[in-house]
């Protein structure tokens, strides 16, 4: 086996990457020197990627504190003449969203690259945008692949487009091509590093109503100039069929479905095929062409009908008489597949299906219900089981003094603790963004009359808790907020944030501590318990909840993951808790209904704990009310 | 060989489901060979079910495998095997892990799980060529019961099908795995190999 790696100098060999690190070696390849990222599922691995070798290869590389403060750093290093990228999920751009809208007034000097990584089915995330709308709002270029080879290819390249037009680019990923496989060929390092500059310049730097006046125009005529070098860049790419009735667009990854379909359906030589990957501007030229040359249209793309539109527009422009199909045949929702573009082009062709797509669905309607449920978990061992445990207990205990119709509300966050929403916990009554809990927290107390208990992460604190908190002080919310403090960003793979005492390229710095930060913004009741202690954790948010006025408690105790790699690097024991049979009522099913723990299981009807899961927490024991579980 | 060889491997997070696709796409690139992949983890690995896809040849573009296009499929886990019968045709190879991880919402009464002669009465529904196995047993003969999926990959090659070498294989196990371990791992994947053809004989 070979040994190479994302940072090996080996132009023209062949390398097995996750497509985050395709996109990375994209970026490294562009010698690019800023990278700047929040954590966020389909897009976290590229800026891992790219910290494991920063030092290596004189990149600066930072996990910042939000997505906005990210492309912020991004954007200054541009200004810089420094070649910058910043890496987000979908959502995250709508953090960054201010910046952003007028980054692009101001262009590129050095390269400057947005990847936004959007998640089509929402496999883990709060909805589906499509961001390609956000880069039409703001003029941006964007730049979509079909494969991950084309991710690397296109970010190398993103950043010398974005020079070469003095305009910032987007590079659009969906989570199958961040979290897609396969293999890549090198290319070439660039290993030229740039001195920062800063030249003052009021009229493309400062924005007054006057600057936007000005710089609008210039915006307009760079993305013209964008619109007209579309159609020569390798990445459109028109294939006309002689005898081709039907022609598909095919954006971004549709491209490598659509060619799957077409071969699956064997009618390669009766369509014609415009792959597009630059859906925003589109290449007008070459579009016209195709809808010039059949008579139906296809357009494939995943989620909204982006392209769709504006190729609509085009033919009507163009009075060019041809049907465009595209969301009346192809999904808005989920990710698109081969067998979604066989069906469609099938329906369009009169071609056979090559396989009885309906035979198979019947036979998966009729295994569904045979299927037991596994969603994803808190882990065993994790603190915020214990947390959410604390928060249900004080937050009933008041509740019940207040009356019997009284149901105490949990506004809840982005997070692992998130997980806890299934059943048994059903810990969350909302989740919606970054923050969210605190922000839902601050208007429900002003309209409803019950106990509020929101909770999120240290690493969510720190991204967009904080004004939310202040605002509680300032407008008088008597709200309760729990920060689970893990001390990790746990969900999307522990990265290091400003409460973890290190940086992305590993170097030591300040550790925030949450509780600080509360005292210092106003809130009078702070506390900081242990949530493995769950009387006192129970009690101390009951006082917090009684409290008149906004009160912050801290729980915090490290994440179970963290803690168990420790200990096993320290070959300390772990000892598992048992059930005493003796003990247990076997009815009585407190510690599974309670804790859902994945390692309190039921065999037959016994009741047992799996030591290969269990991590000796212990907290099972102290909710047990026959004192039934004990340590091995 | 055809143009286009598609497996998928289900089970559980933590069940090493991962790993094996990244042994399998080393090794056919090593034998240069074209592959794509795609995996599906979820909202995280905590406990949920994980499916990972690895498409070996010239004909294949697109990350995830079509439906009913699938040629073998490793359960890791049976009923995580059954979650996937949409991507089986008769001709598909299925390489069963008769070992069950039963997930925590059947203790907490809020679903079932179907027992192992129902799930393969579905699955041979869709595949005419089943082949059982106690991998986690037999990764306990090779030394350690966490070779499980070594063993898997074991029997995924001994079915005689793959496009890649078994030598090319064997050499990424080797270089995957610490000098203390590999010696077990490479064991363990002779054992799954010889169960695999003995199964098939």
């Amino acid at each position: 086996m070979k040994d190479l790696t994302v940072s090996s100098d080996a132009p023209g060999q062949r390398l097995f990457v996750l497509g985050n690190e395709a996109i990375a070696r994209g970026a490294i390849e562009a010698g690019v020197q800023v990278a700047a990222a929040y954590p966020g599922t389909p897009s976290s691995e590229i800026l891992e990627t790219m910290s494991g070798v920063a030092k290596e290869l004189d990149m600066y590389v930072e996990w910042s504190t939000n997505e906005k403060v990210a492309f912020e750093v991004a954007l200054a290093a541009s200004i810089c003449g420094v070649r910058a990228l910043a890496s987000m999920k979908h959502v995250g751009v709508n953090v960054a969203h201010d910046p952003l809208m007028t980054a692009s007034y101001i262009g590129a000097k050095g390269g400057l690259v947005l990847l936004s990584a959007d998640d089509p089915w929402a496999w883990s995330s709060q909805n589906e945008q499509d961001n390609r709308y956000i880069a039409l709002q703001g003029y941006i270029p964007v730049l979509e692949p079909s494969s991950i080879q084309e991710a690397k290819d296109m970010m190398a390249d993103a950043f010398k487009l974005s020079e070469q037009f003095g305009q910032l680019f987007m590079l659009r990923s969906v989570t199958r091509i961040g979290h897609a496989r396969g293999d890549i060929t090198l290319g070439e390092i660039s290993h030229e590093r740039r001195k920062g500059q800063f030249v003052k310049d009021r009229t493309k730097l400062v924005y007054t109503p006057r600057e936007a006046r000005i710089n609008k125009p210039l915006m307009l005529e760079r993305f013209d100039k964008i619109k007209k070098a579309v159609n020569t860049l390798p990445y459109n790419q028109l294939k006309l069929a002689s005898s081709a009735k039907l022609g598909i667009i095919a954006c971004g990854l549709s491209y490598s479905y659509t060619l799957e379909a077409v071969k699956w359906l064997g009618i390669e030589d009766r369509v014609s095929i415009l792959k597009i990957g630059t859906p925003n501007p589109l290449p007008e030229e070459l579009v016209i062409r195709l809808l010039s040359s059949v008579k139906e249209v296809l357009v494939a793309e995943e989620l909204d009908p982006f392209v769709e539109l504006h190729v609509k527009a085009i033919a009507g422009e163009h009075n060019i008489p041809v049907k465009i199909h595209g969301k009346d045949l192809l999904p808005r929702i989920g990710e698109l597949s081969t067998r979604k573009l066989t069906e469609a082009i099938a329906k369009l062709t009169k071609a056979r299906t090559p396989v009885d797509f309906a035979s198979i669905d019947k036979l998966e309607q009729e295994t569904a219900p045979l299927l037991p449920w596994r969603p994803p978990a808190l882990c065993p061992g994790c603190p915020h089981r214990a947390s959410h445990y604390a928060i249900r207990v004080a937050s009933r205990r008041v509740a019940r003094e207040l009356g019997k119709e009284i149901e105490p509300i949990y506004p809840g966050d982005i997070g692992c603790y998130a997980l806890a929403y299934n059943p048994p916990q059903e810990a969350s009554d909302t989740i919606i963004c970054m923050g969210g809990s605190f922000g839902i927290a601050n208007g429900l107390a002003h309209v409803v009359d019950v106990p509020i208990v929101a909770h999120l992460g240290d690493s969510t604190f720190f991204h967009a808790g904080i004004p939310p908190l202040v605002n509680a002080v300032y407008n008088k919310a008597n709200i309760t907020m729990v920060i689970m403090d893990n001390s990790a960003t746990a969900m999307t793979g522990f990265q290091p944030h400003p409460g973890t005492g290190y940086t992305a390229m590993g170097e030591e710095t300040v550790m925030l501590k949450p509780e600080e930060i509360a005292r210092a913004c106003g809130v009078k009741f702070v506390e900081v318990v242990d949530p493995f202690d769950l009387k006192t954790a129970a009690e101390t948010i009951e006082k917090a909840i009684r409290f008149e006025g906004p009160a912050v408690v801290v729980s915090r105790r490290l994440c179970a993951i963290i803690d168990q790699r420790e200990k096993k690097k320290r070959k300390e024991k772990i000892i598992p808790y048992r059930v005493d049979q003796d003990k247990c009522n076997e009815k009585c099913n407190a510690c599974i209904e309670l804790l859902g723990c994945p390692a309190i299981i039921k065999e037959g009807t016994k009741t047992v704990i799996d030591s290969s899961l269990c991590t000796g927490c212990g907290i099972c024991a102290q909710v047990c009310p026959y004192k039934a579980i004990v340590p091995e | 060989m055809g143009k286009e060889f598609n497996i998928l491997i289900t089970g559980v997070g933590g069940q090493g489901v991962i790993l094996m696709s990244e042994l399998l796409g080393k090794a056919a690139v090593a034998d240069n060979l074209r592959v794509r992949g795609s995996e599906i983890l979820g909202m995280a690995v905590r406990g949920g079910s994980v499916t990972s896809a690895i498409r070996i040849g010239e004909d294949v573009y697109g990350p995830l495998i079509p439906t009913g296009k699938c040629n073998a499929l490793v359960g890791m886990e049976p009923s995580e095997a059954l979650r996937n019968i949409s991507y089986l045709s008769k001709s598909t190879l299925v390489l069963l892990n008769t070992v069950v991880t039963v997930p925590f919402t059947v203790s907490i009464g809020e679903s079932t799980y179907p027992s192992l002669e129902e799930i393969l009465r579905q699955l041979g529904k869709a595949s005419d060529r089943i082949i059982q196995l106690d991998a986690a047993k037999t990764a306990q003969d090779a030394g350690s019961r966490l070779a499980t999926n070594v063993v898997m990959l074991g029997a995924l090659f001994g079915t005689g099908q793959l496009p890649i070498k078994t030598a090319t294989i064997k050499e990424a196990i080797q270089a995957h795995f610490p000098a203390k371990v590999a010696p077990v791992n490479i064991k363990a994947f002779n054992l799954g190999y010889e169960a695999c053809r003995q199964a098939i004989k």
